[in-house]
């Protein structure tokens, strides 16, 4: 083995650390069949895509095999519990894992869900021995969280996984000989990441076929030539495989949110007594934060009503970049989420006298842990926006500046999440479900906030109506849309005794003249949410139209829903 | 300087246009014989001596440029300059497809008084949602709202039913140039740099109950203060290939109905 090899100079390897490994077998299936209430003792598996992902001890004992098709599983054993795959809820559920952990060790590193790494040196000099830890972290993991694990400790990461797996300690400088026999496929289980896996499951199928079978191998060959071959996957194997660590752990180590409430002597009610509170408070908050020695992402306000409610949002603010101006920051974001409730006008708990003030900083990082551009905030342009926004709002209301985002949906109006700008909710409906039934692109550049009534009619003049099997009375020829309220003609149309409308002006719409319909396309059915009170059933047209003298007029998209057309969009 | 300079190119092109109509070019004949091209480059020296004896370049106008999508060129020639007003009317995604390339390239975009504003169109003509607020309603306030915009935004987008008074858009105006931003107005705007009238625009794509809208071409009469006369350009806003491919196809059915 060369040890002059030139990638060897230019990065060497972090020296190795002593790692506890903690791995929780078959994790996937183990938190789906926590999540779905299955036995531990019943035979399960995780699917995903067209084979299993991971199978349960009784599930395997039973014949099933990762990889296998449903099919074959079935057959296998007729009983196997097949359960969906999701990421999210590996992850989530680990936490309490890891939480479990973190009672016992200060710091984790989890390498994905189902695998801790723990610096083993500090913690086990505090247990006594190695050997006390890992008892510790296992007992602690089954009591709190409630999940058997294994742990084993090795110099070196992959050294340390391929402990856990047969819950060994090996020696400090052992973690050569102990890995120098095991198989090349087990350098899989060192890569973490998605990517990063099939990147070394395809080298590992081209060193099997190259005839290296062992670890031993493997590190035989000359670093350069296997860079020189196999490029930077291969050189992470060849490092990973003689024992070394590619980089030391990244612990995490959670902050608290830090809290400041102010509890009311005697219920307050208006909005001003409430301000001077918060931005006392925020006072409090700021100092805190900086005693800590913490900055936050997000600011989360809440506030208690007699009657037990909670008023609750969350505004995303950058307390660490505006030092002295948080007080005054925050009194206004107070201000202006009780305002809008006291007077009525925001959606919320019944109107009540207040008897505490929390402001609670979330997403809390050390200082210094992030860092803007050296030069101006987070970016000149930036900022000066965030703050042209934040006067605007000062000027008009939190409400009247709204950040935007896309969301999933159907007609065009329910595509888009409309929020005051600094305000923070999650979407309500994910952008990447399919929506089938939704309006074909292009977007329509106007999409009215609230439909208008229009009028769609057949050659003859009668409305076109549109049955419960989607049949059109006839083909649409006409098109009445509202009359512009400056329209003078229109105006005096309505007022003509013709109009059947004396006496009674301001009742319905006026109508502009009809206009003859170009092409159409439809109708297109839309039923959403037929399980709920706010379900829907539309059909829509997409409708281009005629001027009078030939030339090619607007294109709309009409809906017809109850018995009756409405204006949805206009494509201009 | 730059007004007086601005100014004088604007007393020359009133005269080249003048030039332009028969009648006018017939009165000028008469008292010089000049051809018109020779005409034209002595009030061009007399301008560029004037120019080099008070200091009021031309350039002195010409600001730098936003990023604008390659297919709208024709109608800016000179690009997206800042500190421009561009006042657009009768078509809002044309609207949205000027501001899109700059917002792409990092700028800030607002978009004020547009309540009926396609958000998810907006965002399929490349504007960055992430940097992008709405204020859909400033109410009596809108000239201090505007202004406020100005002076942070890179881009402002005004909607039609604006109160804004003559005097509101005159300072608005000056101060976009000050600040390097671009207005862009739906409707009429007086002193606009450049104004872009949607003359006509036909979609296709769409039959008899089948189909779906596709394709769109717009003929946008472009006028400005820099130029004489209203230039006409024709723009495919959406541009579907696959619509192209299958044309043949629809006008051999139309040809059998």
């Amino acid at each position: 083995m060369s040890e002059t090899a030139p990638a060897r100079q230019t990065s060497g390897p972090v020296e190795t650390t002593r790692r506890a490994v903690l791995w929780v077998p078959d994790w996937p299936v183990v938190a789906a069949m926590a999540e779905a209430s299955v036995r531990v003792d019943a035979p399960a598996a995780v699917l995903h895509g067209r084979g299993l992902i991971a199978v349960s001890a009784a599930a395997r004992a039973a014949g099933v095999r990762r990889g296998m098709r449903r099919r074959l599983a079935q057959r296998a054993c007729p009983e196997v519990v097949v359960l969906a795959h999701d990421e999210g809820r590996d992850a989530r559920a680990f936490e309490s894992v890891a939480a479990a952990a973190e009672e016992v060790v200060s710091g984790v590193e989890i390498s994905r869900p189902g695998l801790l790494m723990i610096p083993a040196a500090g913690a086990a000099r505090f247990h006594g021995s190695e050997e006390a830890l890992a008892e510790a972290l296992v007992t602690a993991v089954a009591e709190v969280a409630g999940y058997e694990s294994s742990v084993g400790m090795a110099d070196g990461l992959l050294a340390a996984v391929l402990a856990a797996r047969s819950s060994t300690m090996v020696k400090p400088g052992g973690s050569a000989d102990f890995l120098a026999e095991a198989p090349v496929e087990v350098l899989a289980l060192a890569a973490m990441e998605r990517r990063q896996r099939e990147q070394v499951e395809d080298l590992v199928g081209v060193l099997g076929r190259l005839g290296l079978r062992t670890l031993a191998d493997v590190t035989a060959l000359p670093a350069g030539d296997v860079l020189a071959r196999f490029g930077p996957v291969g050189m992470w194997a060849h490092r990973t495989a003689t024992g070394q660590d590619v980089r030391p752990p990244v612990l995490r180590r959670s902050e608290e949110d830090i809290a400041v409430s102010y509890a009311f002597e005697e219920p307050a009610q208006r909005v001003e007594q409430l301000a001077l509170v918060a931005a006392h408070v925020a006072g409090l908050l700021d100092a805190a934060l900086l005693d800590a020695g913490v900055r936050c992402g997000r600011v989360r306000i809440a506030a208690t009503t007699e009657r037990g409610d909670t008023l609750e949002r969350v505004w995303r603010t950058d307390v660490g970049s505006r030092a002295g101006a948080f007080a005054r920051h925050m009194a206004d974001r107070v201000r202006w989420q009780l305002e809008g409730w006291l007077s009525g006008t925001a959606a919320g708990p019944e109107r009540a006298p207040l008897t505490s003030l929390t402001v609670t900083a979330e997403d809390v990082v050390p200082l210094g842990a992030e860092q803007a551009y050296l030069w101006g905030g987070v970016s000149g342009a930036d900022s000066r926006a965030q703050r042209t926004l934040e006067r605007v709002q000062g000027l008009l209301g939190a409400d009247a500046v709204l950040a935007v985002r896309e969301q999933g949906g159907r007609s065009p109006r329910d595509r888009v999440l409309a929020l005051p700008w600094g305000q923070e909710v999650p979407p309500a409906r994910r952008i990447e479900h399919p929506w089938p039934g939704r309006i074909p692109d292009p977007a329509p550049a106007t999409v009215l906030p609230m439909p208008e009534p229009l009028e769609v009619l057949d050659a003859g003049g009668a409305p076109v109506r549109i049955d419960r099997r989607l049949a059109m009375s006839a083909p649409p020829t006409w098109v009445r849309l509202q009359a512009d309220p400056h329209d003078q003609r229109a105006a005096a149309a309505r007022r003509h005794p013709s109009s059947g409308k004396m006496g009674r002006a301001d009742e319905g719409p006026a109508w502009g003249l009809p206009q003859p319909v170009e092409a159409w396309a439809g109708p297109w059915p839309i039923a959403e949410r037929w399980w709920s009170e706010d379900a829907s059933r539309r059909a829509c047209l997409q409708i281009a139209l005629r001027r009078p003298d030939g030339s090619p007029g607007q294109a709309l998209l009409a809906s017809f829903t109850g018995g009756s057309w409405v204006l949805e969009a206009v494509y201009d | 300087m730059s007004d007086l300079g601005v100014i004088i190119e604007h007393m020359f092109e009133r005269e080249g246009s003048l030039a332009m109509t028969p009648g006018a070019a017939l009165a000028i004949d008469t008292t010089s014989a000049a051809s018109r091209e020779e005409r034209l480059s002595r009030a061009r020296a007399a301008l560029a001596g004037v120019e080099s004896r008070i200091g009021a370049a031309r350039e002195g106008w010409d600001r730098p440029v936003l990023p604008l999508a390659s297919d709208l060129a024709p109608l800016l020639p000179d690009g997206l300059r800042r500190g421009q007003v561009v006042a657009v009317s009768g078509a809002t995604s044309l609207m949205l497809a000027l501001a899109a390339e700059a917002s792409r390239a990092g700028s800030w975009t607002a978009v004020v008084g547009m309540p009926a504003v396609g958000v998810v169109a907006a965002a399929r003509r490349g504007i960055e949602l992430d940097r992008l607020a709405l204020i859909p309603h400033p109410g009596a306030q809108a000239a201090q709202a505007v202004g406020a915009c100005v002076d942070g935004m890179d881009l402002v987008l005004l909607g039609q039913g604006l109160a804004l008074s003559e005097a509101d858009r005159r300072r608005v105006a000056s101060r976009a140039r000050e600040r390097g931003g671009v207005i862009i107005a739906a409707g009429d705007w007086t002193g606009a740099h450049v104004r872009l009238d949607v003359e006509r625009s036909s979609w296709s794509g769409l039959g008899s109950g089948e189909g779906r809208l596709r394709e769109r071409e717009l003929t946008v009469a472009v006028s400005g203060r820099r130029q004489g006369g209203v230039r006409r350009v024709r723009v495919l806003l959406d541009t579907d290939p696959g619509l192209r491919w299958s044309r043949s196809g629809a006008r051999v059915d139309e040809e059998v109905a």
